[in-house]
């Protein structure tokens, strides 16, 4: 239930690593920047926190063993710099980068991964364990760990779970790990995570100790609010360099303004429309959904042209079928499996499987006389559920199916919807990189039986052929035909399945373009700047109107190393577009109204927030004015007194 | 007609007495209201909305509220003439909205008032009445509920609940009678101590009589009076439960439009046509109530007659 | 007799805490009877594990053995750990209370004051034109719903006209200090602020002057006036000393309302307070926390009952004798 909130959850091979203290020494202010979204952490401690915002701090503080690149997710260099194969590709050995080390200034060696990967799989670590079942780490010396998975496992090489230091975990027993704060701050990625006021913000300060570039900016600060609008004005001013999880309808005036820049990145994440299927007969669903012409009637009633016009005002895409993956490449063309809005087929297909309106109310009667209605839930967290249920309503009725509507916080909705209490609701998922959890929600396995042991199929559907290619999929290690028993697994999904994808949802950030550049999407042009899979638009920053080289200055003593890995294991993919970035900052410098990046923002709205302080101000005078003399007025009395 | 009246008043039934007493006590309550300029502009201004309200169906037909057949709308319209209040982010005319939404904070509004007046008045004049330990417990118990915040209880109650009008009547009535029990009780105590309670009693009528002729007849105009004035309440506890999404997601109040305009955006863009009509209708209404509910209080609620406002 | 009287009182506050815990543990138990379900929900956790959860979140035994486990913590100042960020109940309201108090605490104060000088004004020249103009003024503001009138504020003083940061508690992540500090806090403070303010003046105001225009025909009053004292020092010093206590009481009141009156006004404003907390507990649902919220409030009531009863015994000698 919750993957459905990971959203940038993956389990990312983040680019970099890091801890507090040095950087800061020279500069009276630290570079800070900050960053606006709608969401708080559930929580920073890797075994617990499942929300996309505790992945970017993950992605941040933990560097993984290989990372992914920005623009394709290929696997890269993380922590190691290298691997071997043997064993038939059940086996890897992977060496570490030299000399790495915490932030805290404990080395960090192969006892570290093989440390994680094995806990985390002996106790089942929420984030970690899907990826560690079948794993055995073993320690071959203090560069070099060898994994082996008991099965084929495609996923392999890459490693992407999040490596926590063992001097900080092994003296924390499984029962006290779940109530860890995690507020420890060793860190091997760029940043570290040091304070967090819940429901207000959280900061992150450099690591001088990661292995990656600097990017000159000393400080992240990660701001929630409550209300998108407030974020959105507080873009504009300045007051945050980069928002994340806006109003759709708030882009158009910040497209229009000049410093800011908006991003409508896709990463796999879409709505859909679920109608219960009640695999095995749980739950209380309407009968008429088990007929695949009834569905096929549902799905055609619908027109996802006017919900991407109007509700998604036309950013991100429609959705054609489940996209299983945050890469848009494993999504196979469909040809003329989509289903087209087409009410007439609509009825046409009603009509033929017995449902007549024969009392003329306008609502059909199934066939055996009863009122055709469904029961629809409206989500209650998301702005968009209730004009999505408007018109999914209203096209039903169109078509002589009537609604009934309940709303649900999204606790509710995952216990009626894997109990399968409910005919149909819309919701979404992202999925991770790897096709295959999103793929497995929907197989005989995942539907929910029994409640102790909760699933995630919340369409109820399933189907032993859809079992069976999964299975195929699940161990073949050739990619190419993995690519091809994916696709045809998704076209039988399309048209036997109870689910109709409406949209794409695109992450919809925005940021200021005058005090940072090098913002990088992953994947490239698609996707998001922020939030993103392995988050790798951190070390591509630069402060507008800084030398990079400056910064690189300011590391000295042991970090001479992790210089040395910049130039070499980075190559690959944030290197270079970091380096792109760089050479078009002094053009783009001389545009930017901050001349000294670190009080960019502070300039933008200086003009404002006077303005309001003033009215403050004077607001505050002629209050305590008007008490002072009223209070004044009172003492005259008392000596007025005869 | 009037002959039935005539050859009654001359058999000088006590129930003919009665009648010609309340008429009369009505002739004098409506000379007093005309007298206060200010509550017939609130009583007009309400008659109006509630024209409006029951007459929403041919004032502005059902479908401009759907999104559906607002296909063709522009979204975010300016008002101009075929869109008086300008459309919102689906292309919906607002003043469809805005005639829709005052049936529902209206009929809420009213509904609630009259279900916190009735449990109020029960716990009120059964503890008044009886006195003793029922008296001590009920009141209690009012004690208690009066000092669980109102608004917090409130929102846990619609979360609890299903989104439905009755459910939100409900809420706001289980969370708001207390007031109106205790300031009944007060009136049922002072009725009580009149001679013709006692004398009543003593010549043998049931508790239920006493209640039903002496008590609630005495106690009728205070709670009358609180009735208009425990409407704007229930109006605006309504609306800030819309607003906070815990309304009744098919029914277009003014409250859930206000809550939409937020969600939508309708702040940062600066759509005042989306946001001010509904919070203007609210505050008209509330307004309104509170001319008239102060002006009947002046009426019948004894202790105010001198003095007053 | 005294003594007997505040005895009596305190008796009744905190007979009203019993209730009031009592209903608070019912209230969230009734409503949801085993959320461990739903607390670790897709975490494969054996049977083993989830025992030990519901024993440590007091959720294992029978409704009243619950009940127990709940005072005795209760007792002990511990309110539980947060089902959502799983910090103690106590830190994360500590954290939001401030705010709170800041917001509400100034909003009441302001009003107070500014509604007692306009319902002074007005209710000793009664039907005057500030009376009026005072009395329309109150009942407009009375009429507004708060959350209304902070939607619109922010439209234009935070969004049309930028003089005001659109929400929050500071700038954020500001390392600022000392009176800097101070003066970004009041900045994001003063949108919220006015707006509480505005929403709360017409009560004090109408309370004021029916108050005062009670007093007015009181025959020391007359007595004064009598005496030839100027109307300006009859005023001062007779009328509205006396006609004070209502208000003073419905202050005391109004203070107990302070912590829950602003739910909708913080979520405006995106104002990290105790109404932010309450919201964000439901929607969970946490449980722990919904439960210390309660108790936060409904304790505040109480207190603030209390407070009125023993001022009014102090103030008023006709309750006193009583």
């Amino acid at each position: 239930m919750l993957r459905r909130l990971f959203g940038a959850g993956v389990i990312a091979g983040v680019v970099l690593v890091g801890v507090s203290a040095p950087s800061a020494v020279a500069q009276d202010d630290p570079v800070t920047m900050t960053i606006g979204l709608m969401q708080d952490m559930s929580s920073p401690n890797v075994t617990v926190g499942y929300l996309v915002p505790e992945f970017e701090v993950w992605n941040l503080q933990y560097a993984t063993l290989t990372s992914k690149a920005a623009d394709d997710f290929s696997t890269i260099p993380g922590l190691a710099e290298s691997w071997v194969e043997s064993n038939g590709g059940l086996t890897y050995a992977y060496t570490l980068r030299e000399g790495l080390l915490w932030s805290d200034g404990t080395p960090l060696t192969a006892d570290d991964i093989a440390y994680t990967i094995n806990r985390s799989r002996d106790e089942e670590w929420y984030n970690h364990f899907s990826t560690v079942e079948n794993l055995d780490a073993v320690v071959i010396d203090d560069r070099t760990v060898e994994i082996t998975s008991s099965v084929p496992d495609p996923k392999l090489p890459t490693m992407d779970v999040y490596i926590v230091p063992k001097h900080i975990y092994e003296p924390i027993s499984f029962d006290d790990l779940e109530s860890y704060e995690a507020l420890d701050g060793v860190s091997s990625g760029p940043y570290s995570l040091t304070e967090w006021r819940s429901g207000q913000d959280w900061t992150m300060v450099k690591n001088p100790l990661y292995f990656g570039r600097d990017n000159g900016i000393d400080r992240l600060v990660f701001r929630v609010f409550s209300n998108a609008d407030a974020m959105v004005a507080a873009l504009q001013r300045g007051e945050i360099d980069a928002a994340h999880n806006f109003n759709a309808s708030s882009v158009e005036q910040l497209e229009n303004d000049s410093n800011i820049t908006v991003v409508a990145g896709l990463q796999g994440g879409f709505t859909e429309l679920a109608l219960n299927g009640m695999a095995g007969g749980i739950g209380d669903g309407n009968p008429a959904l088990q007929n695949i012409d009834v569905r096929h009637a549902i799905f055609h009633a619908i027109d996802r042209n006017v919900l991407f016009d109007r509700v998604a005002l036309g950013l991100g895409s429609i959705g054609t079928t489940l996209s299983p993956s945050a890469d848009p490449t494993w999504i196979p063309d469909l040809g003329d499996g989509a289903f087209a809005y087409d009410p007439a087929r609509s009825a046409e297909l009603l009509e033929g499987a017995g449902y007549i309106d024969s009392d003329g109310d306008g609502i059909r009667e199934t066939p055996d006389g009863e009122p055709f209605v469904l029961r629809y839930i409206i989500r209650s967290e998301s702005t968009d559920a209730a004009p999505i249920a408007e018109f999914i309503t209203g096209w039903l009725e169109a078509v002589g199916i009537g609604t009934e509507t309940t709303v649900m916080d999204d606790t509710q909705l995952y216990d009626v919807s894997v109990a399968g209490e409910y005919d149909m609701f819309a919701w979404g998922w992202t999925p991770y990189v790897d096709p295959d959890p999103m793929l497995s929600y929907f197989t005989c396995d995942q539907v929910t039986y029994d409640a102790d042991e909760a699933g995630y199929n919340d369409a109820n559907w399933c189907d032993p052929a859809y079992d069976e290619l999964y299975l195929q999929q699940k161990v073949e290690l050739d990619p190419v035909k993995r690519r091809e028993i994916v696709a045809e697994m998704l076209r039988f999904f399309n048209t036997n399945s109870t689910y109709l994808v409406l949209l794409q949802d695109p992450d919809l950030q925005a940021y200021r373009t005058d005090r940072f550049e090098g913002w990088l999407q992953q994947p490239a042009e698609t996707g998001p700047v922020l939030f993103t899979n392995s988050s790798p638009t951190y070390e591509s920053l630069t402060v507008i109107g800084t030398e990079p080289t400056l910064i690189s200055e300011d590391t000295t003593e042991g970090t001479t190393a992790a210089g040395d890995d910049t130039a070499t294991g980075d190559t690959a993919a944030p290197g270079d577009t970091a380096a792109t970035g760089d050479t078009a900052a002094p053009g783009d410098a001389v545009i930017a109204p901050a001349p000294d990046g670190t009080d960019g923002s502070g300039d933008a709205d200086d003009g404002g927030s006077n303005t309001g302080l003033i009215v403050g101000i004077i607001a505050a005078v002629l209050v305590l004015g008007g008490g002072g003399f009223f209070l004044a007025k009172r003492r005259g009395s008392v000596d007025d007194r005869e | 007609m009037s002959d039935v009246v005539k050859t009654q008043t001359t058999t000088f039934s006590p129930r003919s007495f009665r009648w010609q007493r309340r008429r009369a006590a009505t002739v004098d309550f409506w000379s007093r209201f005309r007298g206060d300029r200010l509550a017939l502009f609130g009583l007009a201004v309400l008659l109006t909305f509630i024209v409006m309200a029951i007459g929403a169906p041919w004032i502005s037909p059902k479908e401009g509220l759907s999104a559906v057949d607002s296909i063709d709308n522009p979204t975010w319209a300016t008002p101009r003439f075929d869109y008086p209040f300008g459309t919102d982010n689906l292309g919906r005319s607002v003043a469809a909205q805005f005639v829709w939404g005052s049936r529902v904070s209206l009929w809420v509004g009213l509904s609630a008032t009259v279900l916190t007046i009735a449990i109020g008045s029960a716990v009120g004049v059964t503890a008044g009445f009886f006195g003793r330990w029922t008296d001590a417990t009920l009141m209690r118990l009012t004690d208690w509920f009066l000092v669980i915040p109102f608004l917090p209880l409130a929102i846990v109650l619609a979360s609890v609940l299903d989104r439905s009008l009755r459910n939100v009547v409900l809420v706001i009535a289980i969370t708001s009678w207390p007031g109106t029990a205790r300031l009944v009780r007060a009136q049922v105590l002072t009725v009580k101590q009149r001679l013709f309670v006692d004398r009543a009693r003593a010549l043998g009528a049931s508790r239920f009589h006493v209640i039903r002729r002496h008590i609630l007849p005495n106690v009728a105009p205070l709670i009358l009076a609180n009735v208009t004035l425990a409407v704007p309440i229930s109006i605006l506890t309504e609306t800030t439960l819309a607003f906070l999404g815990l309304g009744d997601p098919k029914r277009p109040s003014w409250g859930k439009t206000l809550e939409e305009a937020f969600n939508a955006g309708a702040i940062s863009r600066n759509a005042w046509w989306y946001y001010l009509p509904a919070g203007a209708g609210i505050v008209i209404v509330v307004l309104a109530f509170t001319l008239v509910g102060r002006a009947v209080e002046e009426i019948l609620d004894p202790r105010l007659r001198e003095g007053g406002l | 007799m005294r003594a007997r009287f505040v005895a009596g009182k305190v008796f009744g506050a905190f007979g009203t805490l019993v209730f009031v815990l009592v209903f608070n543990f019912f209230l969230f138990r009734v409503v949801n009877d085993d959320p461990t379900g739903k607390l670790f929900r897709g975490r494969n956790l054996s049977q083993d594990q989830l025992d030990r959860r519901r024993r440590e979140f007091n959720l294992d035994g029978s409704k009243f053995e619950q009940f127990i486990a709940y005072l005795k913590q209760t007792m002990r100042g511990n309110l539980g750990d947060s089902f959502l960020s799983r910090r103690p109940v106590t830190t994360e309201i500590r954290e939001a209370l401030w705010p709170t108090i800041a917001l509400v605490g100034t909003s009441t104060i302001l009003s107070m004051l500014i509604g007692i000088m306009l319902g002074i004004a007005a209710g000793w020249r009664r039907r005057s034109g500030t009376d009026v103009a005072a009395t329309s003024f109150s009942m407009f503001t009375y009429s507004v719903p708060d959350f209304w009138l902070g939607m619109v504020l922010l439209a234009f003083f935070a969004v049309k006209w930028p003089w005001f940061p659109t929400g929050g508690f500071e700038d954020a992540g500001s390392t600022a200090t000392g009176f800097s500090a101070l003066l970004d806090q009041a900045h994001h403070m003063a949108l919220p602020c006015i707006t509480l303010t505005l929403a709360y003046i017409g009560e004090y105001m109408i309370v004021m002057r029916s108050s005062l225009l009670d007093t007015v025909n009181e025959d020391f009053l007359q007595l004064a006036r009598a005496k030839g004292l100027r109307d300006v020092v009859v005023r001062r010093r007779h009328a509205v000393p006396n006609a004070l206590l209502p208000v003073v009481s419905l202050s005391a009141l109004n203070f107990g309302y302070v912590l829950s009156g602003a739910i909708a006004v913080e979520a405006i404003y995106s104002w990290p307070g105790i109404g932010q907390a309450t919201l964000e507990a439901i929607r969970g649902p946490d449980f722990p926390m919904l439960q210390g919220l309660f108790l936060l409030l409904s304790g505040s009531m109480i207190l603030a009952n209390l407070a009125v009863d023993l001022l009014y015994s102090l103030l008023d000698p006709r309750v006193r004798g009583r």
